[in-house]
């Protein structure tokens, strides 16, 4: 699809559902507010933890830790070559079974007594096990719900209501188009921030800043008839949403070391059959806290890790197909993930300064305008699942009540 | 010949900045960046990214299996270029306060090696 010549930003009347009203600033920076998130949000959505390519080989485990639920997560690609999530925590007495990051093993021992799980999580030896007084079947990891699409790895730490495929609805196809699923490895930079998650996450789904925080990369970006970048569209399936990435018709072409990467770059990511693709301009943000990007030259993924009501953690990756065939496919990639790492920069410190405002409580409420309806969304949707799982504490408190 | 000197023989004008610039590992190469004045920055830009394409180039027509070490300190010093050309065409006279920044965001894993 080509860009349009002439830019027409997406009317309040396509938006209008998401309603107009000030937001209360309280669940941008409230520990009690974060409190109900962890159950309401983070227990009970598909979460993003990592990618296939992570997991080459059969016995390939990662150990992802989930500050949220104050869990520690072991993936692992099993025998029959399906990845499996447990928790990472040995039966006998709770002792974190895993220490590496990453690694490859046919087996994992606890290094307290001994008790070891093979790939499928099920307890194969335990020494002096028949001085127990339980079976072995009864002391498998803790596993899972564990779900692969487009290459990225999610899990569920409930009972899942519907699949994640259905739960991701067409973005799922989506996924499955762009790079990220072909992926075979990538670059990564990570950052802690002083800042809540959804305040955190709310810079990355607006473009009402790009011109002011980003003057050297979005600067050229923006036009006469479409200042401020604002994207040619949106969509919206159940929590996820998505934005459709406008693109200058007229931009300058780069110029000294930067044409040289994008030259270089380009020339790859042909190779890779990646230019062109449908999905190109797709900025998807999956429920609660993931991003991806289609852009074949900038393919990145964004995890906002909560971890507290006023810390998060961000993991941002640059998706690639095959390893580095050449020095000039090196070069680009390193440059390119140097470009978004300046971007995602100049971001954190702005979010830093936003939650210390909020924090203060100063404001009862902020405002979102139009073109910041992905960040409403976002608001809605966890503001309508912490309600329901208040009134569900308040139905069961009844409950008990009634009981007592 | 090559492990005589600290660069290709082609490449030999840019020997002065081996010791600078020519990082090990993606993070390094961001961290030279970070750490350097705007006066190395300039003299090694206006040196070296000239000579981008053709020791990419150079560099491709050889390819990663047959590169020797005098090979690999240009690979290397290209990749630090990347960095520094970011400071010098896009960011200007922001990098420094951009370079306090940026501190915060580690580089964990790449391709060429974290």
């Amino acid at each position: 699809m080509n860009s349009p010549t002439t830019f027409t930003p997406v009317g309040q009347d396509e938006l209008d559902w998401l309603g107009t009203d000030p937001v209360p600033t309280k669940p941008y920076y409230d520990p009690a507010w974060f409190e109900l998130e962890r159950e309401a949000v983070f227990r009970r959505s598909w979460q993003q933890v990592g990618h296939v390519c992570e997991l080459p080989e059969q016995g390939s485990f990662i150990r992802r830790e989930l500050e949220v639920l104050g869990a520690s997560l072991l993936i692992v690609r099993g025998k029959d070559g399906e990845v499996c999530a447990f928790h990472n925590v040995c039966t006998h007495r709770g002792t974190q079974l895993v220490d590496e990051a990453a690694g490859k093993r046919s087996t994992f021992s606890c290094p307290y007594h001994m008790w070891t799980f093979g790939l499928d999580g099920g307890l194969i030896s335990a020494p002096d096990f028949e001085s127990f007084h339980v079976t072995k079947a009864e002391c498998a990891l803790p596993q899972l719900a564990c779900e692969v699409v487009g290459g990225l790895i999610f899990v569920h730490f409930g009972k899942p209501e519907s699949s994640l495929r259905e739960w991701l609805g067409p973005y799922a196809n989506k996924l499955e188009m762009m790079p990220v699923a072909r992926a075979t490895t990538f670059s990564e930079y990570v950052y802690d921030i002083d800042a809540n998650w959804k305040l955190t996450y709310d810079n990355f789904q607006e473009n009402y800043h790009l011109r002011f925080i980003h003057p050297s990369a979005a600067g050229p970006s923006t036009s006469p008839d479409n200042p401020f970048a604002y994207p040619t569209a949106y969509d919206f399936h159940g929590p996820h949403r998505s934005q459709r990435i406008w693109t200058k018709p007229d931009m300058a072409p780069p110029t000294g070391v930067q044409a040289v990467a994008f030259q270089r770059g380009a020339i790859c990511a042909m190779a890779d059959g990646i230019l062109g693709a449908e999905t190109a301009k797709d900025y998807i943000g999956l429920f609660p806290n993931f991003f991806v990007f289609g852009s074949p030259m900038q393919h990145f993924s964004h995890t906002v890790y909560p971890i507290a009501a006023d810390k998060s953690r961000g993991v941002i990756r640059l998706y690639w197909i095959g390893e580095d065939e050449t020095p000039s496919e090196r070069f680009a990639r390193e440059y390119f993930m140097a470009v978004a790492r300046d971007v995602h920069t100049e971001d954190r410190a702005v979010i830093e300064r936003g939650h210390k405002g909020l924090a203060s409580g100063a404001l009862e409420y902020l405002h979102f305008q139009t073109q910041e309806s992905l960040c409403r969304h976002l608001f809605n949707m966890v503001s309508e699942k912490v309600e329901a799982y208040r009134a569900e504490l308040t139905g069961r408190a009844e409950q008990e009540g009634a009981r007592a | 010949m090559s492990t005589q000197t600290l660069l290709p023989e082609s490449f030999a004008a840019l020997e002065p900045y081996v010791a600078g610039w020519a990082r090990n590992g993606s993070a390094a190469r961001a961290g030279r960046r970070g750490n350097s004045t705007a006066e190395e920055r300039e003299a090694f830009y206006a040196a070296v990214a000239g000579e981008l394409p053709r020791a990419l180039d150079y560099l491709d027509a050889k390819g990663f299996a047959a590169l020797d070490d005098a090979d690999q300190r240009l690979m290397n010093m290209m990749l630090c270029l990347g960095h520094v050309a970011l400071a010098v065409e896009q960011q200007n006279d922001a990098e420094p306060r951009h370079a306090r920044d940026r501190a915060h965001m580690h580089i964990t894993h790449t391709p060429a090696g974290a």
